[in-house]
């Protein structure tokens, strides 16, 4: 393990926090003048970022210290998320470029906010938590599915396989598999309502509602986070030669998720597992092609 | 007695212990050997490699018990529990069928007693007789099976019968491998056999359910693994494949089942149901790439089981026992009474928590590095060249994604309802601060059992890898990523938790009212147990066939009445195919009546025939 080898997951880690908001005020920024909007400014996040920092933190009363430490658990994960994903050269922390594992880190930090959803003791919370806890669910066999496609040819889990394979049929399943995946897993419509204020339609903004200041700005960093490296975990499903082309992918991934949140409306929430389900057949039927096929 | 108890728990740790680290230490423990005057029965005791994982657990779960004991549970318990472990640790040393099945039936009744401990309800009775009838029905088969191959091998001794298991005919092995299936499957829980588990465990005293889901399933594993990897070995691919589909379908079903309840013990056992189909995926994948000739991913999918054995063995010990001290805490295991424990039970909730995220397979916990482990060796498993074991394995990691989720959605609604929040009950005087002392120090050496061997699984890697080197004759599995695997996972997160308190120190938090638009907070406005589960109710219908009734109460107009009572029950499908069963076979068990006149001549007659038929067929 030399200084490089270190370097590369603390820079990957830098790059794609510090652009994170970016890409979220970008996708807003594209959505309303898709809308016909002019919409705020792409670099409005990194605004309500800080504002949010230097404001104080409320609590409900009696608040357990698993809320108080969610804000940084989530953070943590995501973090080690973005770290683990296998853009450059082998880095220092290779054993976390591995499917099973990066779902079920992924777990670790919906754990937490469910936890603290159900100590606010609100309906609001319990409600945000129980969608959230079902969507989780039905995710993973979907987003394992797209992801095992490269790593089960050569029996193993590591994901930084992906980036060797040629163009296939089996891959453009997969993508199209963790493209339904991502609309859920980074709160969008029509799994998920990011702009609503109706306390009732809320999936992952209700499970943040008790949080403000500074906890809140942990947290929605974490979101804008997690919709980055996952979309950047989205393009290593397409073949590239180099991080470029994986970010093309998944800067791809970002306007058609833009595209469909302008063209369709929320789904009722008994319709999702129907989003979902179809997620899985067609990452199943990439790894059947795989399997059949016998190549990448 | 209690004194009794509580030191016989110690002592039958300690034996376990010893024998465990020997046989390990020396791959295999002989013990002696008593040849009577029957062969058919001779007597042979000693500890297998596979046994002496299931030793070293027994002797961890016997500590954390026997702590217990000291001041929970009643003296009586206290006696049954010693003697239901040593019963366990007998199975482990069995090495002849008939120490093997004396052993087995020992284990049987006395948790019998044990399960019905709580006699005086009627409930308690009912799932006593059921399990005797599950377990009688499956020791049968298991002597059926162990019978057969003593037959064959001509020796009762387990050491001469596994050296003669490969010239088994075919005929002979398939019946051997159904009645071992059949026979250790129901002790284990597997699906569709499961049904007597969720009412006969959660009845127990909780540390006896500890014992029951942690040990004595353990034991029944080990048994199937004994017959289906020495005994009958080698398995053919299909027994592998079946094995696996069954343990899916039991993953699946027992954490959604899970989901829905809301007794909390009863949630427990439902959950063991899932983690009993979790271990048979890796026995299946052993056995199914075993037959496949792939021997290295054979090993490590042994390793994966009895990793993932060992670990639920601990972390079900430790929330039975929780749920027992909630129980002593609250008079009530029912989630939707529950709320808010966090702030008096100081020490359980803590451990819970530990628990809870173990189970679900979080990092850094040792449910996350079995549950890995298990993924890791079915995605090896997928170059087999048979299609339908690739079907199953692809079937497996579906299954087995789905139960994870599902289980982090299950115990996220367990702590969250019962440990946070605020109590749902109006209090009469502020609850009483649990005392730590002996009891706890049960929990806290169970979790901290879970969090070492999540941190670092390797400690228990080396041991299981060789293990399961030696049981299938192949050099020990390789794990090039697993013990750097939670630390590297877990650092952020544990850091970004560490940073979060820090700062709210700092920077202070204040405290408001929770926002309910406005309305007064009352208990009533928190979710419900029942309410968290409803979409997962929904979606799962067709598993779990819900059945919902809404009763309007008092007022003029039905819009607005005085009351809403909202009820929902599951039912259980396999219940209902084995009611139809039961009154099938009681059909026909009256219709056979006809024979039985009560007359002693044409019993007499019966006895001749069979005397003539019994010469005939001999001839």
């Amino acid at each position: 393990m030399n200084a490089l080898s270190l370097a590369i997951p603390v820079l990957q880690v830098a790059a794609i926090a510090a652009l994170a908001p970016l890409l979220q005020g970008a996708m807003k920024s594209l959505r309303a003048r898709l809308q016909g909007r002019p919409g705020p400014s792409p670099v409005q996040p990194y605004r309500d970022l800080v504002k949010l920092w230097g404001k104080e933190a409320l609590l409900p009363e009696g608040a357990s210290p698993v809320t108080i430490a969610a804000p940084g658990v989530v953070l943590g994960v995501v973090l080690a998320f973005a770290a683990g994903l296998p853009l450059g050269p082998r880095n220092a922390l290779d054993p976390l470029a591995d499917a099973v594992a990066l779902v079920l880190l992924l777990a670790l930090g919906r754990f937490a906010l469910l936890l603290a959803a159900l100590d606010t003791r609100s309906s609001f919370g319990g409600m945000a938590a129980s969608r959230e806890a079902t969507f989780g669910a039905l995710v993973e066999p979907a987003l394992l599915f797209s992801l095992f496609g490269a790593a089960a040819l050569s029996g193993g889990t590591k994901i930084s396989a992906l980036n060797a394979l040629p163009f296939s049929p089996a891959s453009v399943l997969a993508f199209a598999a963790f493209f339904l995946v991502a609309l859920a897993e980074t709160a969008r419509v029509p799994v998920d309502n990011q702009e609503t204020h109706y306390e009732l339609t809320m999936v992952h903004e209700g499970l943040l509602l008790e949080y403000s200041g500074w906890q809140l700005a942990l947290l929605h960093g974490a979101a804008y986070v997690k919709q980055f490296a996952f979309l950047l975990l989205g393009g290593l499903l397409l073949p590239g030669q180099a991080w470029w082309a994986h970010l093309g992918w998944a800067l791809a991934m970002a306007c058609g998720i833009t595209f469909v949140e302008t063209a369709l409306a929320k789904l009722r929430l008994f319709e999702v597992p129907q989003v979902l389900g179809t997620a899985f057949i067609l990452a199943a039927t990439g790894i059947g092609l795989r399997l059949i096929g016998g190549t990448p | 007695m209690r004194a009794l108890g509580v030191a016989a728990t110690a002592a039958v740790a300690l034996a376990a212990a010893l024998l465990g680290g020997l046989a390990l230490a020396h791959g295999g423990a002989p013990l002696g050997a008593f040849q009577g005057p029957i062969p058919a029965l001779a007597l042979v005791f000693g500890v297998t490699p596979l046994g002496a994982v299931f030793c070293l657990l027994l002797a961890l779960l016997d500590a954390a018990v026997a702590l217990w004991s000291v001041e929970r549970g009643s003296a009586l318990d206290a006696v049954l529990i010693a003697a239901f472990s040593a019963a366990m640790l007998l199975v482990l040393c069995a090495q002849s069928v008939a120490v093997f099945f004396f052993a087995w039936e020992a284990m049987a009744l006395v948790s019998a007693f044990i399960i019905a401990t709580h006699h005086e309800r009627r409930s308690v009775r009912r799932a006593t007789a059921l399990y005797l009838l599950v377990s009688q029905t499956g020791a049968a088969c298991v002597l059926v099976a162990l019978a057969l191959l003593a037959y064959q091998a001509g020796s009762p001794s387990f050491g001469l019968i596994a050296r003669s298991a490969g010239s088994l005919p075919a005929g002979t092995r398939n019946a051997v491998l159904a009645f071992a299936l059949l026979g250790f499957g129901s002790k284990a829980g597997f699906v569709p056999l499961h049904f007597w588990l969720p009412r006969a465990h959660p009845v127990a005293p909780p540390h006896a359910s500890a014992l029951l889901s942690g040990g004595m399933l353990k034991v029944a594993l080990y048994g199937l693994a004994t017959v289906t990897l020495t005994l009958a070995a080698p398995a053919p691919l299909a027994w592998g494949i079946a094995i696996v589909a069954i343990g899916t379908a039991g993953a699946v079903a027992g954490v959604l089942y899970a989901m829905v309840d809301r007794d909390l013990k009863r949630l427990l056992a439902y959950s063991s149901v899932e983690n009993a189909g979790i271990v048979a995926i890796g026995l299946g994948a052993t056995l199914a790439a075993g037959a496949e000739r792939l021997p290295d991913v054979a090993a490590l999918a042994l390793t994966a089981a009895l990793f993932h054995a060992f670990n639920h063995g601990l972390f079900k010990a430790l929330l039975f026992l929780g749920a027992g001290a909630v129980a002593d805490s609250e008079g009530t295991v029912d989630l939707e009474k529950l709320g808010g424990l966090r702030g008096h039970m100081v020490w359980t909730a803590p451990a819970f928590l530990i628990g809870c995220a173990a189970i679900a397979g979080l990092p850094p916990f040792n449910g996350f590095a079995s549950e890995w482990l298990i993924f890791r060796s079915l995605a090896a498993e997928l170059v087999a060249r048979d299609p339908a074991a690739k079907v199953a394995m692809l079937g497996a990691i579906a299954g087995l994604a789905l139960a994870g989720g599902l289980a982090v959605a299950c115990f996220a609604r367990v702590y969250g309802i019962a440990f946070l929040g605020k109590p749902r009950r109006k209090q009469t005087k502020p609850p009483e601060r649990e005392r730590g002392g002996v009891p706890a120090a049960a929990l806290v050496l169970l979790a901290a059992l879970c969090t070492l061997f999540g941190f670092l699984p390797g400690l228990a890697l080396g041991p299981l890898g060789r293990v399961a080197a030696t049981v299938l004759h192949v050099p020990p599995p390789a794990f090039p990523t697993l013990p750097v695997l939670p630390v590297t996972l877990a650092l952020l997160p544990l850091a970004g938790a560490l940073a979060a308190l820090a700062l709210a120190r700092r920077r202070g938090v204040r405290s408001v009212p929770t926002w309910t638009c406005g309305s007064p907070v009352t208990p009533a406005a928190a979710y419900t147990a029942t309410a968290f589960a409803k979409p997962l109710r929904r979606i799962f219908a067709f598993v779990l066939a819900p059945e919902s009734r809404r009763t309007l109460e008092g007022g003029d107009s039905r819009w607005f009445p005085q009351r809403i009572v909202y009820q929902t029950d599951s039912r259980y499908l396999v219940d209902e195919t084995a009611r139809r069963f039961a009154a099938l076979t009681l059909r026909v068990v009256r219709r056979s009546r006809l024979v039985q006149s009560g007359s002693l001549r044409l019993y007499l007659a019966y006895a001749v025939a069979a005397l003539i038929l019994t010469v005939v067929a001999a001839r």
